[in-house]
C-alpha cells in the first residue's frame, strides 16, 4: 500500500514538472502556431543563469526571479532575432529552425556552464512528509511545485479566455492578414507570445532543476514528455496540458516501479501512439472548428 | 563540428605528404633509429616516443569524476617523461571524448588507432562503450591494456587476446562484500540497487553467491532515466534495510536524494566505482541550502577500496601522487579519480619496461603474461595476470565512510578470484613505491 501511495505521489510531482513544460508548449502554439522544439534548451540556459547568479550568493529567489526574467527577455530576442525571417513562411521551416536552436543552446550551455552535472538548490525542504507512522514521497518542495502550476494554468486560461490581450495573440497567431486589417499589431503579439512562452518554460526548467542535478541535457527527457502531455492534452488547452502531463507522470511512475525502468520511454511512446490512434486531437480537444 | 575534421583531413593529408618525402629521401641512407638507444620496433614507437590512447566520457552522464581519471594518466606520463622517459623514449598520451556513448567510442577508437597510430590503448573507460570496441582493437591486433571497467568482458584470453583488465571485477568486489553482509549482518534484509548492465549483473552473481537468501529485492535503473524514485520507493516497500548499490556515482547522489524524500533510512553500501565521497559529496553540497552537508550524508556509507585515496595523505603512494600531481597537474586538486589514472599509468610504466628496450605489440601482451602476476604496485592485492588469465587486480578491503571524508577499515586486504574460489586474507605487505616514483621492472630476458 505504502508502495502505491509513493508511487502515485511521486508520479503526480513529476507530472507536475511535465505539465508545466506542456504548458509552455501550449502557450507558443496558441500564440504562434508553431512548435518550439528548442523550448527545453532555452529553459536550461536561463536554469543556469539562475545557478551562476546562485553560487555567487545570490539569494535563490533573486536567482529564480533572473532565470524568469532571462527567459521573458531570451523569448522576445529569439522571436525577433532568429524566428522572424522564417515567420509567414512554410510552418516546416520555422520548425527546423527551433531545432537547431535547441543543438545551438546546449552546445553554448556546455562551452559557458560546463558539461558536468551540478546540484541544483532547492528552496523548501526535501525531506518527505510524515503521515502517522508513513512518511510519504511527497515534500514542501512538491507542493510548490503542484502550486506553481496551478497558478499558471488559471493565469493562462483567464489570458486567452478573457483578456482583449489573449483573443489579439489568438487572431494573429491563427491568420495574420486578417488580424492585420483588424489592427492588431502581429508582430508585437508574436513576440509577446514567445516572450511568455520562454517564462513559463524557465520556470518548468527552474522546477525541474530544484533539488536535483543538473546539466545542459538535463531537460531532454522533460522535452520528450512534455511534448507527449501537451498533445495528450489536445495542444490547445492549458487545463489539457496539465492533465496530459499528470496522466503521464502517474503512468511513468507506475510503469517504472512495476514493470521496470527500462521500460518507461516505451510506454510514452506507447501511450502517444495509442492516444493519436483513438482521439488523434488529443483526449481534450472539443471543436474541430475554431473559432476566433 | 565540421571544421575540426576537415582540418584534421588536412593534417593527416599533410602528415602523409611528409611521411612519402622522408621515406624517399631515406632511402638510399641508414635508418636513423639505429643510432642510440631504441629503435621504431612497432606501430606507435619511434626511438623518441611511445604513443598510447585512451576515450573517456569527458562530457555526459558519466563525466563527473570520470572525467578526471585521464588529468590524472596524463600528470603521470609527464612526470616519467621529465624524468628521461621509458628506455629513452617520451610517452605520448592521447585521449578522446566519447560521452559514454558506444557509437562515439567506435568512432573515436577508429581515430586513434588509424589516424593518431597508437601503440596500445590505455585506460579505454566504459563497459558498454569500450564493448563496443573489443572486437575492433583485437582484430586489428592493438594492445588493449587496463581497460577502466569491472566487467567480466575483459578477461577473455582465448578471443580478446589483446585485452586486459585492470581494477578489480565487480564479482570479485560483490563476493566480497556479500561474504563481509553475510558475515556481520546475517539478519539484515538485503535490497540491491542495480545498474541495468554487465555492471550491476556482476556485482548481483557475486553478491547471491553469499546471500542470495537474505535478498528480499533488486531494482534495476535503466543509465540516464534520472529519476529513481520507484526503484528506491520499492526497495522501501520489500522492507530491505541494507542495500548494496552497484552504480555509478551521479546515481549515488541521486539515491541518496531519494532516500532522503522518502525518510528511507537502511544502511547503504555502495561498490568502489560509485562511492568516492568527494565527488558524491560535491553533488549534494547545495541541497536545501546547508540543510544537509555533504560529510554528513555519506557518514556510515559502507564501501570498498583497493588503492590508497587522498583520504589517507600520509600513505606513501599517495605522497607520491601527492608530488606528481604538484609537478605536473593541471587545475583541480589531487583525487581519487586521478589516483586512478597515475595507478593505472604507472601500471603501464611497468609493462613497457617488461616489453624490453625494444617493445612490440606482441611483446607487451606476453610481458603482461608471464611477469604481470608477480608486479607490484599502487595496488593493495597482485593482479590476476597470467597465459590463461587477463583478469586485473585481485580484490578489495570493506570499508566505512567516516564524517571527514575519510575511511575507516572493517575487514582486512580479501583476495579472491571468480566463480567458486574461495575468499582468503591477503597478508603480504604493501610495499612503498620506489624512491623517484618511477617502477624498474626488469624484462625476462
Amino acid at each position: 500500500m505504502q508502495q502505491f501511495v509513493n508511487f502515485t505521489l511521486g508520479g503526480l510531482s513529476q507530472g507536475a514538472i511535465y505539465a508545466a513544460f506542456a504548458l509552455a508548449l501550449v502557450l507558443i502554439w496558441r500564440a504562434t502556431r508553431i512548435i518550439n522544439f528548442a523550448q527545453g534548451a532555452m529553459a536550461m540556459f536561463t536554469t543556469y543563469l539562475a545557478l551562476t547568479l546562485i553560487e555567487s550568493g545570490l539569494s535563490y529567489w533573486a536567482g529564480f526571479a533572473a532565470a524568469l526574467a532571462g527567459g521573458l527577455v531570451l523569448g522576445a530576442l529569439v522571436e525577433r532575432v532568429v524566428m522572424r525571417p522564417v515567420e509567414g513562411g512554410p510552418e516546416l521551416n520555422a520548425v527546423i529552425v527551433t531545432l537547431g536552436l535547441f543543438v545551438a543552446f546546449q552546445a553554448l550551455a556546455a562551452i559557458l556552464f560546463g558539461a558536468t552535472f551540478q546540484s541544483f538548490p532547492a528552496p523548501f525542504g526535501l525531506r518527505g512528509f510524515t503521515v502517522g507512522e508513513m512518511t510519504i514521497a511527497f515534500t514542501p518542495f512538491s507542493v510548490f511545485v503542484i502550486a506553481s502550476v496551478v497558478v499558471v494554468m488559471l493565469a493562462l486560461t483567464a489570458l486567452f479566455r478573457f483578456t482583449d490581450l489573449g483573443l489579439r495573440m489568438r487572431a494573429s497567431a491563427f491568420s495574420q492578414e486578417v488580424s492585420r486589417l483588424l489592427g492588431v499589431r502581429v508582430g508585437r503579439m508574436l513576440t509577446l507570445g514567445w516572450a511568455l512562452a520562454a517564462v513559463v518554460g524557465s520556470l518548468a526548467g527552474l522546477l525541474i532543476a530544484g533539488g536535483n542535478l543538473v546539466h545542459p541535457a538535463y531537460m531532454d527527457a522533460v522535452i520528450v514528455y512534455g511534448f507527449v502531455a501537451a498533445v495528450l492534452g489536445g495542444l490547445e488547452s492549458p487545463g489539457g496540458a496539465v492533465a496530459g502531463g499528470l496522466i503521464i507522470g502517474l503512468a511513468l511512475s507506475y510503469v517504472s516501479g512495476y514493470l521496470g525502468s527500462e521500460l518507461v520511454t516505451l510506454a510514452a511512446l506507447a501511450i502517444l501512439v495509442a492516444v493519436l490512434l483513438v482521439r488523434p486531437r488529443g483526449l481534450f480537444s472539443r471543436v474541430a472548428a475554431r473559432r476566433v | 563540428m565540421r571544421r575540426p575534421g576537415q582540418r584534421g583531413l588536412a593534417v593527416g593529408a599533410l602528415a602523409t605528404i611528409v611521411t612519402l618525402l622522408i621515406t624517399s629521401c631515406g632511402a638510399g641512407g641508414r635508418p636513423e633509429e639505429d643510432q642510440g638507444g631504441g629503435s621504431a620496433s612497432d606501430v606507435g614507437v619511434t626511438a623518441e616516443s611511445v604513443k598510447v590512447g585512451a576515450h573517456f566520457p569527458l562530457t555526459g552522464v558519466a563525466a563527473p569524476g570520470y572525467s578526471e581519471i585521464p588529468t590524472g594518466a596524463k600528470a603521470y606520463f609527464d612526470f616519467v617523461n621529465a624524468a628521461g622517459g621509458v628506455n629513452g623514449r617520451r610517452i605520448d598520451y592521447v585521449y578522446r571524448d566519447d560521452a559514454y556513448n558506444p557509437t562515439n567510442t567506435s568512432q573515436v577508437v577508429n581515430e586513434l588507432v588509424l589516424q593518431d597510430e597508437i601503440f596500445a590503448m590505455v585506460g579505454g573507460l566504459g563497459t558498454p562503450t569500450h564493448s563496443a570496441v573489443l572486437d575492433f582493437l583485437n582484430s586489428s591486433e592493438v594492445p588493449d591494456l587496463f581497460v577502466s571497467s569491472g566487467s567480466l568482458l575483459w578477461d577473455q584470453p582465448e578471443t580478446n587476446p589483446q585485452t586486459f583488465g585492470w581494477q578489480p571485477d565487480y564479482e570479485v568486489e560483490g563476493k566480497i562484500i556479500g561474504q563481509y553482509v553475510q558475515q556481520n549482518f546475517p539478519d539484515a534484509k538485503v535490497g540491491l540497487f542495480l545498474q541495468d548492465d554487465d555492471f550491476g549483473e556482476d556485482g548481483e552473481k557475486g553478491a547471491r553467491a553469499y546471500i542470495d537468501d537474505q535478498i528480499v529485492a533488486a531494482e534495476r535503473y535503466a543509465p540516464g532515466n534520472t529519476d529513481v524514485g520507484p526503484q528506491v520507493a520499492a526497495l522501501q516497500a520489500a522492507g530491505a534495510d541494507l542495500v548494496i548499490g552497484f552504480n555509478v556515482p551521479s546515481y549515488t547522489a541521486l539515491s541518496q536524494l531519494t532516500a532522503m524524500r522518502l525518510n528511507y533510512d537502511p544502511q547503504w553500501i555502495y561498490s568502489n566505482v560509485g562511492s568516492d565521497p568527494a565527488l558524491v559529496g560535491s553533488l549534494l553540497s547545495r541541497f536545501s541550502e546547508g540543510q544537509v552537508t555533504d560529510a554528513a550524508l555519506l557518514q556510515g556509507v559502507m564501501t570498498t577500496e583497493y588503492l590508497p585515496g587522498v583520504d589517507a595523505p600520509d600513505n606513501a603512494w599517495t605522497k607520491l601522487w601527492q608530488r606528481v600531481w604538484d609537478a605536473h597537474g593541471g587545475q583541480g586538486q589531487l583525487s581519487n579519480y586521478r589516483i586512478y589514472g597515475m595507478a593505472q599509468a604507472y601500471t603501464f610504466v611497468q609493462a613497457l619496461q617488461a616489453a624490453g628496450p625494444d617493445p612490440t605489440r606482441e611483446g607487451i601482451v606476453t610481458a603482461l603474461e608471464e611477469m604481470g602476476g608477480e608486479l607490484r604496485g599502487p595496488a593493495f592485492v597482485p593482479y590476476r595476470y597470467s597465459a590463461d588469465s587477463h583478469a586485473g587486480l585481485s580484490g578489495v578491503k570493506v570499508v566505512r565512510i567516516a564524517g571527514t571524508g575519510g575511511t575507516e577499515d572493517l575487514s582486512p586486504v580479501l583476495v579472491t578470484g571468480n566463480g567458486d574460489t574461495e575468499i582468503t586474507e591477503h597478508t603480504e605487505e604493501h610495499a612503498a613505491p620506489p624512491e623517484n616514483g618511477i617502477p624498474n621492472v626488469q624484462p625476462q630476458n
